[in-house]
């Protein structure tokens, strides 16, 4: 038990410089409310806290395990549809949402993971890119769900600690922290975990795993239902911090592109990059959002992602956490 | 030990092994030889179960292995090192090794099996905070094989450990596999270098274009008609 702690705890493989850096970046998060008033800002503060988790959830199959999932907004949209759904039909607590969404999210990947793992590169990022956009048509489709219109979740008369309702963004700001705090704590855990050398083993090397004895298929399938349970899980925030959802909203294709592409920017595979593709790609957005108002439809921000995610694949296939971790072997 | 009886393997609707047939017994180091294209390889990928035979069967310790799926295999006491030693590159050198060594239980044998490694290949305990694909050639097949050699293995299939390494080197890693042997493992051996590693073996089998088409022990090869033509230029 002592032993696990440690592990989850420890950054001692890490150079000193990375853990100042951390340290820093906590005490940043830790103050940012107090020190910035404008509400845009703290708003594009929680989205950033938001997509540093999904990023870290995702770095699992896509960094760790080298398998380009392009279908993760599905997940977040069961867990937002079950944390929404829920309290709107029978006023259950958002806390008791959590786990449903995620054991669902777990559920529906664990029945698709075996004929998905048969394909190979490519041909899985097309498999998973057309089971969520199946999903999202079906949410479009059904009536229970709300359809096309999405579901609200009634605002409560007064701040309701239970049903994550605050006065005050400041709230969602701390929590979101705490998911994401745990989530990386979970992360450090995982890297070191036999499940993960595993995992980094059959990225390296399918065959070499393979003749390790090494169950390739079944820890992938492993792998992708974590994945889909922390998914799940921010999606359930989302459902919670903005009150309203809608297929096009938590389930989208720009979503799962968009959670994808922040840890490919920031480095996949390793432990900072998706908390550095969030840091840059979420504000970047945001703030490109605001400038062009009405014209971000005309996909002037598409083609900014577009030329990102060029010179990321033709130059640094690391990420911007691969030039410093090169820059730091020069010297 | 090993029974591998009239295997045939296709690959798609391409027959690679038309029947192979060949044995190695308990402490035996038995290659396997034969030009590019012959089936070495596949042989070895049969075995552990990364292809399945059409026909045929593979025997292990008494009990038939055909078909059935590698982690399982692994788990009964076979490893293989692949050819081209497949390390994991931006692991550590310790890290690889102890992905060797995932399916033993206890701590002791981990420990066992580094020091084994270490003692063997004292080069991979200077590196060991290193990262694998920084290694020269020679260092990554000893780690390779290493990591072989992490999981206790009864039986220890080496795929051309000597393929790509310059001259001197290619000795010291035929010298590590008879220190092996004389630590009493029984090791199925593919090599190239068809002299040297006839004059390590107990016994050979030659394949040709599928088939396993002469046997003995290794001095007989060596002086056979076949081989001598073949593969020794004489």
């Amino acid at each position: 038990m002592r032993q696990v702690l440690k592990n989850i705890l420890s950054l001692e493989d890490r150079p000193r410089s990375e853990k100042i850096g951390f340290i820093i970046f906590i005490v940043i998060i830790l103050v940012f409310p107090w020190v910035v008033e404008g509400s845009y800002a703290r708003a594009v503060m929680i989205k950033f806290l938001l997509f540093a988790l999904f990023g870290l959830g995702w770095n699992l199959i896509g960094g760790y395990g080298g398998q380009v999932d392009l279908g993760q907004a599905k997940n977040v949209g069961f867990g937002a549809y079950a944390t929404a759904l829920m309290m709107v039909w029978w006023k259950v607590p958002f806390w008791l949402t959590l786990l449903p969404g995620m054991a669902f999210a777990t559920a529906e990947s664990f029945a698709v993971a075996y004929p998905m793992f048969r394909l190979r590169g490519h041909y899985f990022a097309i498999a998973t890119l057309c089971v969520a956009l199946v999903w999202k048509e079906l949410f479009v489709f059904w009536d229970w769900t709300g359809g096309a219109r999405g579901v609200e979740i009634p605002i409560r008369p007064t701040p309701d600690f239970a049903y994550m309702q605050f006065g005050s963004p400041i709230y969602y700001h701390y929590f979101i922290f705490l998911l994401f705090i745990a989530q990386l704590l979970f992360m450090n855990w995982f890297r070191k975990s036999k499940l993960g050398y595993q995992l980094q083993a059959i990225r390296d090397n399918e065959e070499a795993a393979a003749s390790l004895g090494i169950n390739v298929t079944n820890t992938k399938v492993i792998t992708y239902c974590i994945t889909a349970a922390l998914g799940a899980m921010g999606g359930s925030f989302m459902a919670a911090y903005y009150l309203y959802i809608d297929p096009d909203f938590v389930m989208p294709l720009d979503l799962s592109i968009l959670i994808a592409m922040t840890v490919m920017v920031g480095g996949a595979g390793s432990m900072w990059g998706p908390i550095l593709g969030a840091a840059i790609l979420i504000p970047l957005d945001m703030y490109l959002g605001a400038w062009l108002g009405g014209q971000k439809r005309l996909g002037i921000d598409y083609m900014i992602y577009a030329l990102i995610m060029m010179f990321i694949a033709a130059r640094e296939p690391k990420g911007i956490w691969g030039v410093f971790e090169r820059m730091r072997r020069r010297r | 030990m090993l029974k591998v009886n009239n295997i045939q393997v296709h690959y798609g609707r391409i027959p690679a092994l038309h029947g192979v047939t060949f044995e190695v017994k308990e402490r035996e180091l038995v290659s396997i030889v034969g030009a590019n294209g012959a089936g070495k390889s596949t042989t070895l990928k049969t075995i552990v179960g990364a292809l399945s035979p059409v026909s045929g069967n593979i025997e292990f310790n008494g009990l038939d292995i055909t078909g059935r799926h590698s982690p399982e295999i692994v788990r009964l006491g076979i490893t293989y090192v692949p050819e081209a030693r497949h390390i994991f590159g931006p692991l550590t050198v310790e890290e690889n090794l102890l992905l060797g060594a995932f399916i033993l239980q206890s701590k002791e044998e981990v420990e066992e099996g580094l020091e084994f490694v270490y003692r063997l290949f004292p080069r991979l305990e200077e590196r060991k905070k290193q990262q694998g694909g920084t290694l020269s050639g020679g260092e990554q097949q000893m780690l390779a094989i290493g990591r072989g050699l992490m999981s206790n293995p009864k039986l220890l299939m080496l795929d051309e450990p000597s393929l790509g390494l310059m001259p001197k080197l290619v000795d010291e890693m035929l010298g590590a596999v008879a220190k092996l042997k004389d630590s009493g493992k029984t090791i199925l051996l593919v090599e190239q270098n068809v002299r040297e590693a006839l004059e390590l073996s107990d016994r050979g089998y030659v394949l040709q274009t599928g088939r396993t088409i002469h046997q003995g022990t290794g001095k007989e090869l060596l002086n056979a008609e076949v081989i001598k033509k073949a593969f020794l230029g004489l």
